[in-house]
């Protein structure tokens, strides 16, 4: 039966329809891709169809491969994002040629100018610069894009720029974490979620933020497990949650610290797990509220200052082992006082850390004393304790509770729950950050100055001596820890210059906003800060400076201003703290050149002097950010020719240097220093960035990767871009060197899930933290000062204002950051502009209507945006999903201008074990929840976009 | 000692280590691959010395660890320089000797092979240039990888070039050259190229058997 005789239609037209999809769903050519900006973990290999040159569509291939018999495979692997992207690839804000502004910065007025053109302006403003104050003049923020972020940071290696430790810029540091283990990345494979017997989701909304993975999560529960959703306001990940635990804004602390008290009342703490892995069996001297150490006990000299002790009921004062952590069934002591005589004579009274926390516990976070803080029953926390007590239980924390102002807090008291039940280790079980690693060519490819396997070799050997040598300073320290602090810690301090290709300047950006972008005044706000604290920000701030604690890294100061901002990938004025309203009068205006490297015209673009097109995924070679919770390191290939002008991020970069050498022997600039002694030669620098033309193009520099991560040994044998052509994806075989790889502290087995930490407590291998042990109590003086030495529950600062709500936040359903919010597709699955989610009891109280505008504001200023009126919203409570542009906005004034930019003042501290500054590691953050705020109809309802 | 002698490549890289080792079990692997591939670089004039390659080879061959034939080469008497010549075009000629014309895409093949010598510090020569797929370099890069694994301090760098060694092989030589030697053979190759055919052949295959076991141990 033909169609005409069901629909009527004449045969031609059916036909002419049946065209229309036929010519769209056709294609010519079909090759891998994925996306990688920041969408974490993500690594969803998709098959991308092209045609004429032009991508035409994509898919989830469903191509991973079962890791364990009996637990779920992680395909189709891919959501509505990554479904539709290729729709960015052609839509109206793609960058498709170099751009110059001719108005006023954010005018919008530009003319369109040809690569030479752009790239020699940023030549001569770059040698200016470097005339004025230095290469180290010459900024950059940047990407966790790894086709972006390599190739940024082998060129600033190679001409001496300032790059900013990019960490705090977006803030995913899980800073509790970083207080407890000493590292803040455990990241077990999504697939070990499924071992899982209790799941918390806290601070998390897995189903927005993990579509890809989401599924384990249902899969455990469908085989036993029970889920918990612990947050202020109903979110998605509430419906398929057996209980929720409705928590005020920011007060998980005490909830957490209640159910660890309930636990240890009830007797029904893993005590041996406890003795092991922790440090609440040591020794605590009441005197001084201090650890006793050994520098106590046998004087100063050779002891050292951070061995700590145990009470064992056989033998008295034994040392706390520094090497390793197994116990072999001695219980020593986690309650009593005891008599210890010191070097001085003098005796005093210790306890282990566990009997002050008890005791803190009892007085202050039973559940009923928490209800008052929390709003939680009670009965609901004691039930939550019984379970996670005896439950395999695995916190899924998202990155969420670190960007409160005690996010630190609330961090170590769900580590504390996890310490009190036995759960981190085992499958199944822990709590979770990010991590990147194990792609091993990523790194040597940012430093290596020979080409090919003696370029990795020789990286790997200079390691191994330096790992030697610590080794041999300290017999008892770990590899990881070498990797996750000593190594890392040295590295950051390292300017080679010419000699290596370690020429760039790192900085922690808390120095960058603190003299450059003139946060000082805010973070000098008495009111903005802990009130509890006896002095000022800049009497802690001044202190770490005079300390020495950042010595080297406390730059830029005042006296040497930045003079070019290179952004690649990033999108700074949207992602800092303070937007616009704090970086533009102070940091914007100063600035002779801003450039801005990116495949589509984003807020920082729009405020910037040029543009320069970069291709997108499916345009050039590239790989997802590789980590422990895929396993595998996923390809994203060319598929077709990056559109317009638009140029790999490689390949711009060796261009520029190109040009700025040029430049630099027309201008008769043949070196230049950077101020610490190293010299830089325009001349050799293209050489040097492509070892003299050894990596010609993407091709090489990824195959380069790959076969240097073979030879590291994180890769199969044999793996190359041929072999990562054919199958789109290899997983992964060994941890490598990089510090986040082994802060997993487990072993690969390749027919096992991943779960982070059974080093520990299957080897005992000691944390890298002061005392190698998982660690609540610390002693830093500023922690005892600020009454933080053991977790407790601290209110969240009014930074901002002493407005009645706060403002939260999170990432939304429709993008990864910024980077798909005006994906045509995804804009009609929503509202498609700047919205706030508001209570219905707030709405009502101030005449609000759903969809009306809004006008939200606090003290250092306001945002408009659509009202939606939503009863999962918490009275009290307004929620801007993370996202949206600021030129989505009215004004170009989004969300992220009235927050404060707040970091905790004592963040600053140093000098204590893995208290102390690493790369991407322990620095202040700044703080972007509980922003105080409130909303009225907006008053100029004419000006609303619409 | 041994000096390992490229002719078709050229390092690209400062190399570490020595440019030349005591001679060795590997040294003798490496000298083998060199004598080879200069067999099959020569000129028809040179290869028609059968003499002379059969007692390179036996010197060349004296330390290595595994079994391996050289045998001897007899010209036939009366056979003149012509003859040899034409011999050398009729069998050698085209693309006889170039393994990128035994597969589909060439390019790719040349692509593939000279990614592998750029990974190891090694570019086609300028003054010898030879393309890259060619018999006698790819057995120039062999050379090459035996004698850095015997050169080099690091026995991660020694793994890596044994391993380099069995997957080249795999993926390129003996991928085309024991065709490339029975069709030469089975096309009449008279003497000495089909000693040395012979010789190549059983070379590979036991190299390859020795890497192989190598690793595996």
């Amino acid at each position: 039966m033909h169609s005409e005789d069901v629909i009527g239609l004449p045969r031609s037209e059916e036909r002419a329809s049946e065209d229309t999809y036929r010519s769209r769903w056709t294609w010519e050519s079909v090759g891998w891709g994925t996306h990688c900006v920041d969408c974490y973990p993500g690594n969803c290999p998709y098959r991308v169809y092209s045609s004429g040159d032009r991508v035409v569509r994509e898919e989830p291939s469903g191509t991973f491969d079962t890791v364990e018999e009996g637990v779920p495979d992680a395909n189709p692997m891919g959501c509505n994002k990554g479904a539709c992207w290729s729709q960015q690839l052609y839509d109206g804000d793609r960058l498709l040629h170099p751009m110059r502004r001719v108005g006023e910065r954010g005018s919008g007025e530009w003319e369109r100018i040809s690569w030479d053109e752009a790239l020699t302006q940023i030549a001569d403003s770059m040698l200016d610069a470097i005339a004025e104050g230095g290469p180290q003049s010459i900024v950059r923020e940047g990407t966790p894009e790894v086709a972006a972020v390599f190739p940024t940071d082998r060129f600033f290696n190679v001409f001496g720029g300032r790059t900013l430790d990019l960490h705090p810029s977006f803030n995913d540091f899980s800073i509790g974490l970083h207080e407890t283990f000493g590292k803040w990345n455990p990241a077990s494979s999504a697939d070990d979620w499924f071992h899982s017997e209790l799941i918390l989701i806290w601070h998390m909304n897995p189903a927005f933020t993990r579509i890809p993975f989401y599924h384990y999560m249902l899969e455990a529960r469908y085989h036993g497990a029970e889920i918990v959703s612990i947050s202020p306001d109903l979110n998605a990940s509430h419906m398929h949650a057996d209980y929720h635990v409705p928590i005020s804004s920011g007060d998980d602390a005490a909830l957490g610290l209640a159910m660890v008290q309930v636990i240890l009342e009830e007797g029904i703490a893993d005590t041996t797990f406890i003795r092991e892995q922790t440090d609440l069996p040591c020794l605590v001297r009441t005197d001084t509220r201090r650890y006793l150490r050994a520098s106590d006990v046998r004087g100063g000299g050779l002891a050292r200052d951070d061995q700590l002790f145990h009470w064992d009921p056989e033998q008295g004062l034994v040392e706390a082992d520094r090497g390793n952590l197994l116990l072999h069934g001695r219980e020593v002591a986690l309650s009593g006082s005891y008599e210890v005589t010191l070097a001085n004579g003098q005796t005093v009274t210790v306890e282990p850390v566990l009997a002050m926390l008890e005791r803190q516990l009892q007085e202050h976070y039973t559940p009923e004393l928490s209800q008052a803080i929390t709003g939680v029953h009670p009965d609901m926390v004691r039930m939550i304790a019984r379970k996670a007590a005896t439950s395999r239980t695995n916190i899924m924390l998202g990155w969420n509770s670190c960007k409160y102002y005690h996010g630190d807090l609330i961090e170590r008291a769900m580590c504390l729950l996890l310490a009190v039940t036995g759960n981190w280790g085992k499958q199944g079980t822990g709590i979770r950050s990010w991590m990147i690693g194990m792609a091993d060519g990523m790194f040597t490819l940012m430093v290596k100055t020979l080409p090919g396997v003696e370029g990795a070799e020789q990286l790997l050997a200079a390691q191994e001596a330096g790992t030697a040598m610590m080794r041999a300073a300290d017999p008892s320290i770990t590899t990881e820890e070498i990797a996750v602090r000593e190594l890392s810690r040295t590295l950051a301090r390292v300017q080679l210059g010419e000699e290596g290709t370690m020429g760039m300047r790192g900085s922690p950006p808390a120095f960058w906003w603190y003299w450059q972008g003139n946060y000082r005044e805010r973070w000098n706000n008495p009111e903005w800060g802990d009130t509890s604290l006896p002095r000022t920000f800049d009497e802690y701030f001044e202190e770490a400076i005079a300390n020495g604690w950042w010595t080297g890294l406390d730059e830029p100061r005042p006296e040497d201003p930045p003079h070019v901002l290179i952004e690649c990938g990033g999108n700074m004025l949207r992602r800092t703290r303070g937007g616009a309203t704090q970086l533009g009068p102070n940091l914007w205006d100063r600035l002779d050149l801003i450039v801005s490297i990116d495949f589509r015209l984003n807020f920082t673009g729009l405020n910037s002097d040029i543009v320069l097109p970069a291709a997108q995924h499916y345009e050039k070679v590239n790989f997802h950010i590789p980590t422990s919770h895929t396993m595998r390191l996923t390809l994203s290939d060319r598929n077709v020719t990056p559109a317009g002008e638009a140029k790999p991020e490689w390949d711009i970069y060796r261009l520029l240097l190109e040009t700025f050498a040029r430049r630099a022997a027309e201008r008769g600039v043949t070196e230049y220093g950077n101020g610490t002694g190293a010299t830089f030669t325009p001349a050799d620098m293209a050489d040097r960035y492509t070892l003299n033309g050894y990596l010609t193009g993407e091709d090489q520099v990824a195959d380069e990767i790959i076969r240097d991560s073979v030879y590291v040994g994180t890769l199969p044998e044999g793996t190359d871009l041929a072999r990562m052509r054919e199958v789109g994806f290899e997983r992964f075989i060994g941890w490598g060197t990089s510090p986040y790889a082994l802060a997993q502290a487990s072993p690969i087995e390749m027919e096992k899930t991943h779960s982070p930490f059974r080093n520990h407590v299957e080897l005992g291998d000691p944390f890298p933290t002061y005392s190698r042990r998982a660690q609540f109590f610390i002693d830093h003086p500023w922690w005892t000062e600020a009454g933080e030495d053991l977790p407790v529950h601290k209110p969240n600062p009014r930074s901002g204002g002493n407005q009645p709500l706060r403002m939260t936040s999170g990432h939304n359903r429709w993008s990864i950051h910024s980077m798909n919010q005006a994906n045509p597709v995804i804009l009609q699955t929503h509202r498609g502009e700047p919205l706030v989610e508001i209570s219905v009891e707030d709405a009502r109280a101030r005449g609000v209507a759903d969809d009306d505008l809004i006008r939200v504001w606090n003290d250092i200023t306001s945002f408009r945006a659509r009202a939606k009126v939503s009863p999962g919203v918490r009275p009290g409570q307004i929620v801007s999903y993370n996202g949206w542009d600021g030129h989505q906005y009215a004004d170009w004034k989004g969300a992220n201008e009235i927050e404060a930019g707040m970091v905790k003042w004592i963040a600053f501290a140093g000098g204590y074990g893995h208290i102390n500054y690493s790369m991407s590691e322990w620095q202040p953050i700044p703080v972007d929840r509980g922003v105080p705020c409130d909303f009225e109809l907006d008053p100029t309802p004419t000006n609303d976009g619409r | 000692m041994f000096t390992y002698s490229l002719q078709g490549l050229e390092l690209t890289a400062d190399v570490s280590g020595p440019l030349e080792v005591e001679e060795n079990e590997t040294t003798a692997r490496s000298a083998v691959y060199q004598v080879l591939g200069a067999f099959f670089a020569a000129s028809p004039a040179d290869a028609a010395d059968g003499e002379r390659w059969s007692k390179e080879l036996a010197e060349a061959a004296t330390l290595l660890p595994f079994a391996f034939e050289v045998g001897s080469v007899a010209v036939p008497n009366g056979t003149s320089s012509d003859d040899h010549a034409a011999e050398h075009d009729r069998l050698l000629g085209g693309s006889a000797l170039l393994g990128g014309a035994a597969r589909d895409d060439r390019d790719a093949e040349i692509a593939s092979v000279r990614r592998e010598y750029e990974y190891f510090g090694l570019a086609s020569s300028d003054e010898a240039p030879r393309p890259a797929d060619h018999l006698a370099t790819e057995l120039d890069f062999l050379q090459y990888l035996c004698f850095r694994e015997a050169a080099t301090p690091s026995p991660r760098l020694v793994a890596s070039f044994r391993r380099a060694q069995r997957d080249f092989l795999v993926n390129h030589v003996l991928d085309w050259v024991p065709g490339f030697v029975a069709a030469t053979l089975a096309a009449g190759a008279g003497q000495p190229l089909a000693w040395a055919l012979e010789r190549l052949d059983a070379f590979l295959a036991a190299d390859h058997d020795y890497v192989v076991a190598r690793l595996g141990a």
